[in-house]
């Protein structure tokens, strides 16, 4: 990315810079719980990374959930069981 | 830059096109603080790439098809020729004479103008850039982006959208329109009038599906006689690129069948550009549009929508309509209500198709006892005077004689049919549109002609 994208987070807590590794290491780690084998897990990580941060390059500022969404979006085209997981870990935990 | 209430602005208005920049200005016309956030050129996408280019080549069209065929009305056409850089040109002079640019007129009405994508953070607040905006009432206005048929291969061997179709012309090229509707229509009649060959493929049974099936019938007729091909009942499974040339494989009645072509134009309609951010402002939408009650009002009470981003019609006056009407509601206490159904729907080209109100099937639909009448143009005499008697006027009106729909095909129809949209809002009888008396030798004869079978 040319610029920074801030990501917003709910409550009082800090923005901060959006963070590849954090979204990719969070889709391996949802592979990994569908039976997905590591790597798998990390070739749909990449790609939905990838895809994330093309969707970020126009945007200075986003929430969590929007990257939350979006993430889902592309994990959904590869993997839905995975992208389920990963839309419900809110609410299954 | 106001501040009221804490906020930046009374109201932000997302997307400069003509719904949202018709609720700017209202709001600013009242001492509202108002500002307008816009992403790309300002004046939306019916100034910049729909509308008004469209109907600009569609003129140039028209004139050029009526007078190479104007050798038996006594005139003689032998050099009338066209050139692509030429047209290129008048389509931008019209864009820029239609108003598009006309960015100083909202800054002199007070409204700030915001270059940017907005992006919801919260319910009352926006990030532009690294800028945030918050405001008491926000009007989403961001329109449509044409919608991607789920087609192999399309984006992996390209293809064009009608607003680009004009940049790529040259004569003899072959073009396969995707999407049989009003704006596959009206880019077949440019494509073909200026010299291209074109095949359209419609998923539905015929052309214009949304209207009438004579309407249909009479486009294909006049669109075949121009040597264009339609293929209806097909779908495009996949397109692979051979030779510099594009082969296509299409699913009809059953069977396959390959079409070699050039370029693709895809015209399969639009889909609302929702990517703004609203789950952070929890307003209700799906991928076809965000949800809006009869007040152009979302589920979040502030934000209202108007235009193509609801994806409840696609027409570029119902959404200055409800671009008034949600400006009007966010003030005013007493609400008011868009009325859709009787809008009137236009094909521009030669001939005009244009609709109001509701279309045969439609009235089965909704179980309504009808009596409709259709009356050809040869009726009236301008049709002779015009050498032009190929349309026709269809009428329909409900169990009590009250016009219910109107669908008219005919050189001026698009100007025809607001007589009848009126007609229709009004709940006027067709004995009420008979009575009326209408100029000798003007197209608009038809309508009385017609009105008056009805009654009988």
């Amino acid at each position: 990315m040319s610029h920074k994208t801030y990501v917003k987070k709910s409550g009082k807590r800090e923005s901060e810079p959006f963070d590849r590794k954090k979204l990719h290491d969070s889709i391996v780690s949802t592979c990994l719980s569908t039976r997905s084998p590591m790597g798998v897990a990390q070739a749909t990580a990449s790609s939905v990374c990838e895809a994330v941060i093309i969707w970020l390059e126009p945007r200075t500022e986003v929430t969590t959930l929007d990257l939350r969404k979006k993430a889902a979006e592309q994990l959904a085209k590869q993997h839905p069981e995975a992208a389920y997981l990963y839309e419900q870990h809110k609410i299954t935990i | 830059m106001g501040r009221k209430h804490g906020f930046d602005y009374d109201l932000i208005v997302i997307g400069s096109g003509t719904a949202g920049a018709t609720s700017a200005a209202i709001a600013a016309k009242a001492g509202k603080s108002v500002a307008i956030v816009e992403s790309g050129a300002f004046g939306g996408a019916a100034h910049h790439r729909n509308d008004v280019p469209t109907a600009a080549l569609l003129y140039s069209a028209g004139l050029y098809d009526q007078s190479i065929q104007s050798g038996n009305i006594g005139l003689r056409t032998n050099s009338i020729s066209y050139n692509y850089p030429a047209l290129r040109a008048w389509q931008k002079t019209a864009i820029r004479r239609s108003g598009a640019a006309n960015r100083s007129y909202y800054e002199g009405l007070g409204i700030d103008i915001i270059s940017g994508l907005a992006h919801f953070l919260t319910p009352n607040e926006i990030s532009v850039g690294y800028r945030h905006f918050s405001a008491k009432y926000f009007v989403v206005a961001t329109g449509s982006n044409w919608r991607l048929p789920n087609v192999h291969g399309l984006s992996a061997n390209g293809y064009q959208t009608p607003d680009t179709v004009i940049d790529g012309i040259r004569k003899s090229k072959h073009y396969l329109i995707i999407g049989g509707g009003e704006t596959g229509v009206e880019t077949a009649q440019i494509l073909t009038s200026f010299g291209a060959k074109v095949t359209i493929a419609e998923a539905k049974s015929r052309l214009l599906p949304g209207y009438d099936p004579e309407a249909g019938q009479a486009i294909e007729k006049a669109l075949s006689d121009k040597d264009v091909k339609v293929l209806a009942d097909s779908r495009v499974l996949a397109i692979e690129g051979q030779d510099g040339s594009k082969r296509v494989l299409l699913a009809r009645g059953g069977s396959k069948k390959h079409l070699m072509v050039d370029s693709i134009v895809v015209a399969a309609g639009c889909l609302p550009e929702t990517d703004l951010g609203l789950d952070n402002a929890g307003v209700n939408y799906t991928k076809n549009g965000v949800k809006v009650n009869d007040y152009m009002q979302t589920n979040i009470r502030h934000i209202f929508a108007v235009g193509d981003v609801t994806g409840q019609h696609g027409l570029t006056h119902l959404g200055i309509t409800e671009g008034r009407m949600a400006a009007h509601n966010i003030f005013n206490t007493n609400k008011i209500k868009v009325d859709h159904k009787s809008a009137p729907r236009i094909v521009l080209g030669y001939p005009n198709v244009a609709a109001a109100g509701l279309n045969e099937s439609e009235c089965r639909a909704k179980g309504l006892k009808i009596k409709k009448v259709v009356v050809g143009l040869s009726g009236a005499v301008r049709s002779s005077t015009a050498n032009f008697s190929d349309g026709f006027v269809k009428l329909i009106a409900d169990g009590n004689g009250r016009l219910v729909g109107a669908t008219i095909v005919a050189p001026n129809a698009a100007e025809m049919i607001h007589e009848l949209s009126l007609a229709i809002t009004h709940q006027m009888s067709v004995t009420d549109l008979a009575s009326s008396p209408r100029a000798f030798l003007s197209w608009s004869e038809a309508i009385g002609i017609a009105a008056q079978e009805l009654t009988n």
